[in-house]
């Protein structure tokens, strides 16, 4: 559960687990399980793109399977699960994705600008 | 191999004299302990009289990044490897449960990383807590001093304070509220030479006890039983700090584990803890534990453990201004669905 050594883990990321994956009768192609899991993607998808388009970058979906990870020139990279997402990301970018940097933090909020804040 | 298959491993952390082997000594004379190994750094001049004591001879391998916290313990992996070996060979009784004991000057955090990431120990072994001791006469002059004092408190699940028979009361108070600050999130109790029941630290076993310590452990309430005193400053620079927020709303979980991944990713080595109980608008909340960089697999849960279904969270930083965490939260609160309200830090 490494975030940096991301390559030494051999089972499915923290983020892509759920309640039912405990449940192995929940575990069939086709089934409403797997339904769920594809819908927890796309929804990560559009979550990931609202951050990585302010750092140039865009991801989209891979059968289900994996992550492309693209920069605007073109680089694009392959990528399993967040635990590898965030320093390829670093790497195509050449600098730190941070969440409590200031400037991130003013353009989502400048993105955001005009709706409700959350109660 | 599923999590209530899986042998609980305790980790006994404390500062050099603190009393860790002292309080081993006495659980371990418990018949309930029967059933437990004993791993070692050091074999102490308190002896250890238990048949299942082996000592580790560190040997660490720090991996790529270098961050401390993702060193893998080779010396655990081979004693976890051949005590499961003898377990399964039928050499040794069935073993319930391990307890590690490290030595005084050592970062728990490497031995809970080396457990939860090795690909065969994670399937066998999980650990249930860290237990860390601090000395009620020499506590506050070790933790002023001492870094890895700091942080053995900041990691600990449980924290037991020794030998308050030689300290004066008002001592034992001021060590008392200072540790609450350091970790709200963990339980406290006193001891004087290892008298503790072993039921309070080790059992009666629940099926998930790491979820009913953490359940038990991220209350509002605890921050609010122990406030920093009138007119004491506010720590800064690298001193260990907390916050525990509260969220109204339903988290989006989605949303939530991107931020708590990317968080991770850019400061997971000053973030010492993150425990929290989230409400994602499910018929139960999600658990989480980790430490550092290590996230323990986030347990989804069936129900509440209470009617209190509001979403708390914990962090224990260290270098890390906890209002940051607050106001990036904010900012990504369209994202999360939730706004965090500020307990205390």
């Amino acid at each position: 559960m490494c975030v940096l050594c991301w390559q030494f883990l051999t089972e499915s990321h923290w983020t892509d687990r759920r309640f039912e994956d405990n449940d192995p009768t929940t575990a069939t192609a086709g089934s409403d399980h797997e339904r769920t899991r594809r819908r927890d993607r796309h929804h990560r998808t559009q979550v990931l793109n609202q951050i990585l388009t302010h750092y140039g970058l865009r991801l989209d979906d891979w059968h289900s399977r994996s992550y492309l990870l693209s920069d605007r020139k073109g680089k694009t990279a392959i990528v399993q699960d967040l635990g590898v997402l965030w320093p390829m990301a670093q790497q195509l970018t050449g600098r730190l994705l941070d969440p409590l940097d200031p400037w991130l933090l003013a353009r989502l909020s400048h993105s955001h600008a005009g709706r409700e804040p959350v109660v | 191999m599923n999590r209530t298959t899986t042998r609980p491993i305790t980790i006994v952390t404390g500062f050099l004299g603190s009393g860790k082997t002292t309080l081993l000594r006495r659980l371990l004379a418990s018949p309930e302990m029967h059933d437990t190994a004993v791993l070692v750094n050091e074999f102490g001049e308190v002896g250890l009289d238990h048949h299942l004591v082996q000592r580790l001879d560190e040997q660490t391998i720090l991996l790529g990044h270098g961050c401390v916290c993702c060193t893998v313990r080779q010396d655990l992996v081979q004693a976890l490897t051949t005590l499961l070996d003898r377990d399964q060979r039928g050499i040794i009784a069935p073993l319930r449960r391990i307890v590690i004991e490290t030595t005084g000057l050592a970062d728990p955090a490497p031995l809970v990383f080396t457990v939860v990431a090795d690909p065969m120990l994670q399937h066998h072994f999980r650990i249930d807590s860290v237990v860390t001791t601090v000395d009620a006469v020499n506590g506050q002059g070790h933790l002023d001093r001492h870094p890895v004092s700091r942080k053995q408190v900041a990691l600990a699940d449980e924290i037991i304070i020794t030998k308050t028979d030689l300290a004066r009361p008002d001592t034992v108070a001021t060590l008392r509220e200072r540790l609450r600050r350091d970790n709200p999130a963990a339980r406290m109790t006193t001891a004087i030479l290892g008298d503790l029941d072993p039921h309070w630290l080790l059992g009666p076993q629940a099926s998930h006890p790491t979820v009913a310590r953490t359940t038990a452990t991220v209350s509002p309430e605890l921050f609010q039983r122990t406030p920093r005193p009138p007119g004491a400053p506010h720590p800064h620079g690298t001193e260990i700090r907390s916050l525990a927020l509260t969220f109204t709303q339903p988290l989006d979980w989605i949303a939530f584990s991107v931020w708590l991944s990317m968080l991770l990713h850019a400061h997971g080595e000053a973030v010492l803890r993150v425990k929290g109980l989230l409400n994602v608008g499910a018929t139960g909340p999600v658990v989480l534990n980790g430490v550092q960089h290590i996230l323990h697999p986030p347990e989804h849960l069936a129900v509440w453990p209470d009617e209190d279904q509001r979403s708390h969270l914990i962090f224990i930083l260290h270098a890390l201004e906890p209002e940051a965490i607050k106001t990036s939260l904010q900012a990504f609160q369209h994202l999360l669905g939730a706004h965090p309200t500020v307990d205390s830090d």
